[in-house]
């Protein structure tokens, strides 16, 4: 297709080195150095996802902001993304454009949070998105650059730079880059996308504000009973009567479960009746921050109902450990939103 | 001599669209005002505001207060609560609390 003319403004450099240093000088940098943004790779992201540079993907309304495709892509090669990447980065950002998401919200909060990108369906194994070995961890480009594509464009686009809009009390590292996929091939359900009307053979994304997350350890027992009530320590320092709580399952735990036959709706039903407690017992969690209800006896759950416990699989095949991820204001101030991938348009 | 190739690259960021909104006249007196009492629904903006409200009070003769919470902080103030309390206040004192 013929591509419009960018119309971001324009530098000259003698080299990349120079360049990447004024991009640090101007703060338009996550504190890690970027590939230079040059017009032709910009206009090669633009063309593989079928973009035109001045397609809004997101507007931001508090800030007053408008972001471009061409914007997106700057960013995205910045971030030292693919081209095939592109496609991604884009329905993630129009993702986090969509008002329930509140994405100035969660980028200028004290809470610190940051966007958990999830990929689900084919696109994920075409892009070597790692759904396995060290989740969250470093080594794999599309999940590395993918994730700190959409941070770049919450500093650039969005105008969240640190200590001016963005207020984080601590946050955590997820907020240089935290994008996965679902292993769907060790689950026995239906990928998260399917579950929120994807057909199967359709690629989305899913855009969480996502708080640090919990480690769940358990290597005692294969019993799904066990195996859940293990996570309630965890669910309960997530907080009370959330509207959505992530859990990912390793697949170890997920093993267990889908030998035990447990459904989607098993693991949730049994979590919600075993994360309930009395006012006196959630006493000292902090989870009342206006202070606890006047009667100590009445029973305050961690999930507002057992549909609010979003369950994805990923994880190494070796070790137990699961991991809880509680989200900005318990998913009532900003909740997931689940954008399809569009490849060739 | 041939001139070495220069890298031209973009700026990445993006400006805010300035606001279009101006300032609301300001009213002769408070005297005979409705005035409305708009909490951010953070803790300790209503206690905030119920002291301005006292001190005011004590100076002017209000006709009738108009006391609402935005309900959650983290959003903007619903619109249809923004249209009520433009429809029927001549002032608005918001605060923010935590």
């Amino acid at each position: 297709m013929a591509i419009k003319p960018l119309t971001s403004d324009r530098f000259d450099f003698d080299d990349a080195t120079d360049a990447i240093e004024f991009y640090f000088k101007k703060g338009w940098t996550d504190g890690l150095p970027v590939v230079p943004p040059t017009p032709g790779k910009v206009a090669g992201f633009l063309n593989a996802a079928g973009r035109s540079p001045s397609e809004i993907l997101c507007t931001e309304p508090t800030k007053g902001r408008v972001i471009t495709a061409e914007k997106v892509a700057i960013n995205a090669v910045m971030a030292g993304c693919l081209p095939e990447y592109f496609p991604v980065v884009a329905a993630a950002v129009e993702a986090m454009s969509e008002p329930e998401f509140n994405l100035h919200g969660i980028t200028a909060s004290t809470a610190g949070a940051a966007v958990l990108a999830l990929v689900n369906g084919p696109i994920a194994n075409e892009l070597h998105l790692n759904s396995g070995v060290s989740l969250f961890g470093p080594g794999h480009r599309a999940n590395a650059t993918i994730g700190r594509a959409l941070r770049l464009v919450i500093i650039n686009g969005s105008g969240s730079v640190s200590g001016e809009i963005d207020k984080a009390t601590i946050g955590h590292p997820g907020k240089y880059t935290w994008c996965i996929a679902e292993a769907e091939e060790v689950s026995p359900w239906d990928p998260l996308h399917v579950e929120r009307g994807s057909p199967d053979d359709h690629s989305a994304v899913t855009v969480f504000a996502g708080l640090s997350p919990i480690q769940a350890a358990f290597h005692e027992s294969g019993r799904p009973e066990e195996i859940l009530t293990s996570f309630t320590n965890a669910l309960f320092a997530s907080g009370q009567e959330q509207e959505e709580v992530v859990i990912v399952i390793c697949p170890e735990h997920m093993g267990y479960i889908r030998s035990s036959g447990w459904s989607k709706d098993d693991v949730r039903s049994f979590l919600f009746e075993s994360t309930q407690r009395k006012v006196a017992d959630w006493t000292g969690s902090g989870a009342f921050p206006g202070g606890p209800p006047q009667d100590p006896d009445v029973l305050y759950r961690v999930a507002k109902r057992p549909e609010s416990f979003t369950l994805l699989v990923g994880g190494g095949a070796a070790g137990a450990f699961s991991s809880i991820i509680p989200l900005w204001g318990g998913g009532a101030g900003s909740r997931s939103v689940t954008k399809d991938i569009s490849v060739h348009r | 001599m041939a001139t070495a190739t220069r890298l031209q690259v973009l700026d990445p960021t993006v400006q805010p669209i300035p606001a279009s909104a101006v300032i609301a006249p300001r009213p002769e007196t408070l005297d005979g005002a409705v005035v409305g009492l708009l909490s951010n629904g953070k803790r300790n903006a209503d206690v905030l505001l119920g002291m301005v409200h006292e001190v005011l009070a004590d100076r002017f003769d209000f006709k009738d207060v108009m006391v609402r919470d935005k309900g959650n902080a983290s959003r903007p103030c619903p619109t249809n609560l923004l249209q009520e309390m433009a429809d029927q206040c001549d002032l608005v004192i918001t605060s923010s609390g935590d």
